[in-house]
This record gives structure tokens, C-alpha cells and sequence, in this order.
């Protein structure tokens, strides 16, 4: 039978190796436990490690103990603690092989750095995605302003253009050049939604209004659309779903839309349908679900999320017209709602988007405002017939001004005044007497929207109480916010409408 | 005549410590993360000039974040010390003024080398930006990956160190 002492022997005595060296690391006895060591030879030649006991000979430390020392014997690897204790003019080494204890905390050190490794990698992946994301976005604001400009003087002149005598084929000519101004227009407004929706810069702005008059609209709209093609455009929606609804009329009516331009452009021939129906109503909550459906080419399952990316245009049959940005656009002010859009495909049948969006709406109808299309035409009968208003235009850039020069001209309105530098302004409101002011915000050496803050400071009633219209590049809600806090009435964003701008200018006029 | 010196490399965990002595001792590298727990040692022999040469015994520690932790008995007989940190990973230099102290307070009156390792995964403008930023001054900037700078490091401090003696 076996005893204690020979298990003991077995399994602890096997691993711990006894060594005594003298003061010049000779190896004087070595009990061959694990490591076969040759009588004579010098420790430190076997190996690098035991070159330290030198210095543990020249501090005055008894012993000494080295964990977890990686040791080599003969291509075998041993994990080692070693123990130095002096011994008179001896040394003895203890040397435990805990090879297999130390294996075990290496797979545990392992696993445990490597996560904290991967999850500081995530961190600055993140980080470098957030800072391309914000320099992208960053890119294509100021790329749109800058653009912003040059097509508000395009559109004035083409407004101009269409105004003169022209024969046939130039007004043909000036049809096209108007079109293609409002598809550039609407691409940078894509463009400025994308990169708003993306920058967390964009929000809903809910008002109360008709649901069901715009639907009504886009019936009109998608039914001319499709007027006499191989498309025949279907709306449908629930008889039982609230006329006013509070909401971003302009935000549905951009998504329904996007979806709705989506479905013509991947639509040879067949139906495409906008179907609303009512999920539910509770208390003054009502959940509606939107469908566009179309029997077009379909997407592949694998494409599905792709979609939904900025700039991604699926190839099909040549079918490459936009820029990619609509259906980003209906996932990010869907998702600015708080739901989600899906779509459910087969390829050569067709492709259906929907989702679900919870609304309040008015119980009271009847002392709820109707949201109508405003009239788009100016009202200048409200300006008096024998009065010319006095109008100074602050603008540095040469093609808008002689682009607004020319069209307030023309109504025989106004007289003029034109002031290139925002040094320059504040002189010349003070010596003169305006009617109104039009206010580019971006000019040279003090900026509009500080010298309309100057202006409304002024102690003098004829001089702040001038109507300013702030006439800018800028659309984001935020600046334009701040430009009416520092005293403008009113901001009108280029590239405008120049009824938007009379309009404008009318509600201000006296 | 071979002098025999010792020097140890510290770091935080994963700064490539291990791949920086595989490159200069066996011109090798694996993109394979191991690792290292404890201690291992191993020697080169560096030849300084014409008629010297000098046996660095190099200590590869286990990487830790927190310096103060490092084993006394391991830095035992310390003839220069090898600091490296990553330069992709902010967290293992954010601290590294501070770590630098503790160090030469635990191997007073040792040369100190500061090593920026992985230069090959930063782009040299942002780096150098980003040394700046934290106010990091590194005596050589490697890659254990491509080689760049390595045996000039080991080279110099050897030689630095024969000097010393």
C-alpha cells in the first residue's frame, strides 16, 4: 500500500528543486528534480536569469524571492518561483516549478487584457467614426452654403429671364433652366436635411394641422405625376383617422413624398399606392401606419439596409437619377418621430415601405387652425399706389445685388440704396431715412446680424424701429433663431422665392 | 572584453514589449497578442564599437497599468530601464509622466529610455500632435512590426550603458 510520504514524494517533492552555488555561481549539489544541472558548471551560463544572484550577493537582504520566472532547460519550458537564500559563503536556490498553476493565470491574464483591449479599440473606433462623421457633416453644410449664393442669383435671373421678351424656344429654354433650378434646389435642401438629421441639429416642429388636405395634396400631386403613363397612383386612407393631427406637416409630407418619388423611379409600369390606415386611437393618441407600396423591380433581400444609407443608389437598368439621399432622409425623420421604417421586397414584384407613427390630435376641431398652403403671390396692394419705399440692401455679393436691385425696380415700389461693408452700415441708416433694410449676414468686417443688434440699441424710435429682413445662406433653425432675437422681423433663407421675399417685405411695410 | 548588463522593459499591458525583444534579438514579429505573465529573460550580445561588445540581459516584465505595483526583486541589479508605451492606445501614456517618476524612484541614478511603440498603425503629423498634447517626450518612436528604430534603441542604450561602467 502506498504511503503518505510517497504520495508527498509523487506530488510536491517532484516539483521543488534544490541548488547550491557558490559565490562565484559554481553549482556545487543539485538534487535533479526537474532540471538535470551539471556539477561545475555556472549557473548564470545556463541560463540569463540566474546572472541576478550576483546583485542579490551585494544587498544585505537574506532572502530573495523571484515569482512567476520564465525558465528554458533543454527546450522545456518551466514557470518558475525562485527562492535566494544565503547560506554563509553558499547560496541555495529553492526553484518551484508551478508550471501548470501559472498556465492557468495566463489564460485568465489573457482573456482579461484582450477585452480590455478590444474595448479601449471600440472606444477610439468610435471616436475617429464620431470625428469623420462631424467633418463630413461639417463639409457638406458649408459646401451647401457656399452654393447657396450663387443659385439664389441663378433663380433671380431666370426669374428676370422669364419676365422679358422671349420667342418660343427661349422660354421653352428658360422652362428647362427653371426646372433644373428647382431639382438643385430640392437636391441641397436633401443635402442640408441629411447632414441636420446626422449632426442631431434637426427638429420637428409640431404644429396642428390638416392631415387629411394633405393627403388630399399629394393625391393631386402623384395623380398629375402619373397623368396618362404606364403608372397608375392609388391613395387610400382610413375614413376613421383624425382630420387634425399635431405634427411636422412639412417633415410627413417630405417623408411621404421621398418614399412616393422612390417608388416613380424604380416603377416602369403597374400601381403605386399610399395607403393609411388606423392602428389605434387612445385618449388623444392616435398610432397611424403609412404604406407606399409600388410593383416595381423590387430590391435583393441583401440590399435592404443598405438603402437607408446616405449617397447609396441601387443600380437598376440604368436608373441612376438623385443623389442617394431620399430614403436616408425618411429613416432619419422617421426615426426624429420615434419609429422606425420597413420595407418588405421581392425582386420583379415590388416593394412596400411603412411604418408606425403615434400622434396627438385635436378633439376639438373646430377651434383648431387649419394649416392651408399659404398664397404664394405677393399682396402688394397693401403697399400704397403713390408711396416709394426706401429700402437699403446690405449685401456684399455682386450677382445677388443686381439681382434684387433689378426685381424691387421693377415693381416700381422702392428706391435703393445699396451697402456693400457691414463697416459701412450703420452710418448710412443714420443719415438716411429707410423704409426698410435687407441684411445679408455674412459681410465684410462686422456681420449682419451684429449690426441689426447695434441698430435696435439705438435711442433714437426712427432708427430701431426700422423693419430689417435678414437675408442669408444660413438655414439652420438655430441661427436663424438667434438672428430674430438680435432684432431682424423676419429671416428669408436663400435660394429664395423673390415673391417669398416681397411677401415678406409687405408684411413689414407701412 | 563582454560586460553583462541588465535591463528591464516596462509598460503597460499589450504596448508591444515583448514584440520589441523578439525583434531585436530574433528579427521576428507575430501580429499574435500572448500575453506575458511573470518574467522571461533573455540575452543578446550588442556590439557597441570595434573592441567592445556588452551581453544585455533583458528583462521582459509583465505589462501592468499600475507601475508602483512592479515587483521590487525584479528590478534587483537594474543597469538602464526600458519605458514603452503604445501610441495608439492613449490609455498607456495618458499617465506616463507620473509613471516615469514612480519608475526612477524605483531605479534611482538608471538610465531610462521612453519608447512610443506601434508608430506604424498613427500617421507621423498626428503623432507627433498628439506627443505634444500630452506633453510626452520620447526618446525613440518604433515598430516592432516593421523594425523602424529597434536595434538603434537596444544599440543605443548598450552603448550608453558601456560608456556608464
Amino acid at each position: 500500500m502506498t504511503s503518505l510520504k510517497q504520495y508527498k514524494e509523487q506530488y510536491i517533492n517532484q516539483n521543488i528543486q534544490f541548488v547550491l552555488i557558490d559565490q562565484e555561481g559554481t553549482i556545487l549539489e543539485s538534487d535533479q528534480t526537474f532540471i538535470e544541472l551539471n556539477l561545475g558548471d555556472y549557473i548564470y551560463e545556463l541560463h540569463p536569469f540566474f546572472a541576478t544572484y550576483s546583485a542579490f550577493l551585494d544587498i544585505s537582504d537574506e532572502t530573495m524571492t523571484y515569482n512567476c520566472v520564465h525558465l528554458e532547460f533543454n527546450e522545456k519550458e518551466f514557470i518558475t518561483d525562485v527562492k535566494m537564500m544565503k547560506k554563509g559563503k553558499l547560496v541555495l536556490l529553492v526553484i518551484y516549478n508551478l508550471t501548470g498553476h501559472y498556465n492557468s493565470y495566463q489564460q485568465i491574464a489573457q482573456a482579461r487584457n484582450e477585452s480590455i483591449i478590444n474595448s479601449e479599440l471600440v472606444v477610439l473606433k468610435n471616436l475617429e467614426l464620431e470625428e469623420r462623421e462631424r467633418f463630413k457633416n461639417a463639409f457638406i453644410r458649408n459646401f451647401s452654403h457656399e452654393l447657396r449664393n450663387p443659385l439664389t442669383s441663378i433663380i433671380s435671373i431666370t426669374k428676370l429671364l422669364e419676365g422679358s421678351k422671349l420667342n418660343n424656344e427661349q422660354s421653352q429654354m428658360v422652362d428647362f433652366l427653371k426646372e433644373s433650378n428647382t431639382n438643385l434646389k430640392l437636391l441641397l435642401d436633401d443635402i442640408m436635411s441629411i447632414s441636420m438629421i446626422a449632426s442631431g441639429k434637426l427638429q420637428l416642429r409640431n404644429k396642428i394641422f390638416s392631415l387629411i388636405s394633405l393627403l388630399e395634396l399629394i393625391d393631386f400631386t402623384y395623380r398629375s405625376k402619373t397623368n396618362g403613363g404606364a403608372i397608375r397612383f392609388k391613395m387610400d386612407y382610413d375614413k376613421k383617422i383624425p382630420e387634425f393631427i399635431e405634427g411636422d406637416r412639412l417633415r410627413v409630407f417630405q417623408v411621404l413624398t421621398n418614399l412616393l418619388d422612390n417608388a416613380l423611379k424604380f416603377t416602369e409600369e403597374g400601381t403605386i399606392t399610399l395607403n393609411v390606415s388606423l392602428n389605434q386611437k387612445r385618449a388623444n393618441k392616435v398610432s397611424l401606419r403609412f404604406e407606399v407600396s409600388d410593383t416595381g423591380v423590387g430590391i435583393p433581400s441583401e440590399k435592404t439596409n443598405a438603402i437607408f444609407e446616405s449617397f447609396i443608389q441601387l443600380e437598376s437598368e440604368g436608373k441612376k437619377e438623385g443623389a442617394g439621399l431620399g430614403l436616408s432622409i425618411v429613416k432619419g425623420l422617421v426615426g426624429l418621430m420615434g419609429s422606425e421604417v420597413h420595407v418588405k421586397s421581392e425582386l420583379g414584384k415590388g416593394t412596400t415601405f411603412y411604418f408606425d407613427i403615434t400622434l396627438t390630435y385635436a378633439l376639438d376641431l373646430a377651434s383648431k387652425p387649419i394649416d392651408r398652403a399659404k398664397k404664394k403671390n405677393p399682396d402688394i396692394s397693401k403697399l400704397k399706389a403713390d408711396k416709394k419705399y426706401k429700402v437699403l440692401l446690405v449685401e456684399d455679393d455682386e450677382r445677388t445685388q443686381m439681382v434684387l436691385f433689378k426685381t424691387l425696380m421693377d415693381t416700381n415700389f422702392f428706391y435703393i440704396d445699396l451697402v456693400n461693408d457691414g463697416a459701412l452700415v450703420f452710418e448710412t441708416v443714420i443719415n438716411n431715412s429707410y423704409d426698410i433694410i435687407l441684411m445679408d449676414v455674412d459681410l465684410p468686417n462686422v456681420s449682419g446680424d451684429q449690426i441689426t443688434k447695434l441698430i435696435r440699441e439705438f435711442p433714437f424710435k426712427n432708427i430701431k424701429k426700422i423693419p430689417i429682413i435678414g437675408v442669408t445662406a444660413n438655414v439652420f433653425e438655430e441661427s436663424i433663431e438667434d438672428y430674430l432675437s438680435l432684432g431682424m422681423n423676419a429671416v428669408v433663407t436663400k435660394p429664395f422665392d423673390f415673391d417669398e421675399l416681397l411677401n415678406t417685405m409687405v408684411k413689414f411695410l407701412k | 572584453m563582454q560586460k553583462s548588463k541588465k535591463i528591464v522593459i516596462l509598460g503597460h499591458f499589450g504596448v508591444g514589449k515583448t514584440s520589441l525583444i523578439r525583434r531585436f534579438v530574433e528579427d521576428s514579429f507575430s501580429d499574435k497578442y500572448k500575453v506575458t505573465i511573470g518574467v522571461h529573460i533573455t540575452k543578446k550580445v550588442v556590439e557597441v564599437n570595434a573592441d567592445e561588445s556588452v551581453s544585455l540581459i533583458i528583462w521582459d516584465l509583465e505589462g501592468t497599468d499600475e507601475v508602483q505595483m512592479i515587483r521590487q526583486a525584479y528590478l534587483l541589479g537594474t543597469h538602464g530601464v526600458v519605458f514603452v508605451f503604445d501610441v495608439s492606445r492613449p490609455s498607456t501614456f495618458q499617465n506616463l509622466n507620473r509613471d516615469l517618476e514612480i519608475v526612477a524612484q524605483k531605479t534611482p541614478d538608471t538610465p531610462l529610455i521612453v519608447v512610443g511603440n506601434k508608430k506604424d498603425l498613427v500617421i507621423n503629423d498626428e503623432l507627433q500632435i498628439l506627443l505634444k498634447d500630452n506633453g510626452i517626450k520620447a526618446d525613440y518612436l518604433t515598430s516592432a512590426k516593421t523594425g523602424d528604430s529597434v536595434n538603434e534603441m537596444f544599440t543605443h542604450l548598450a552603448t550608453l550603458l558601456n560608456d556608464l561602467s
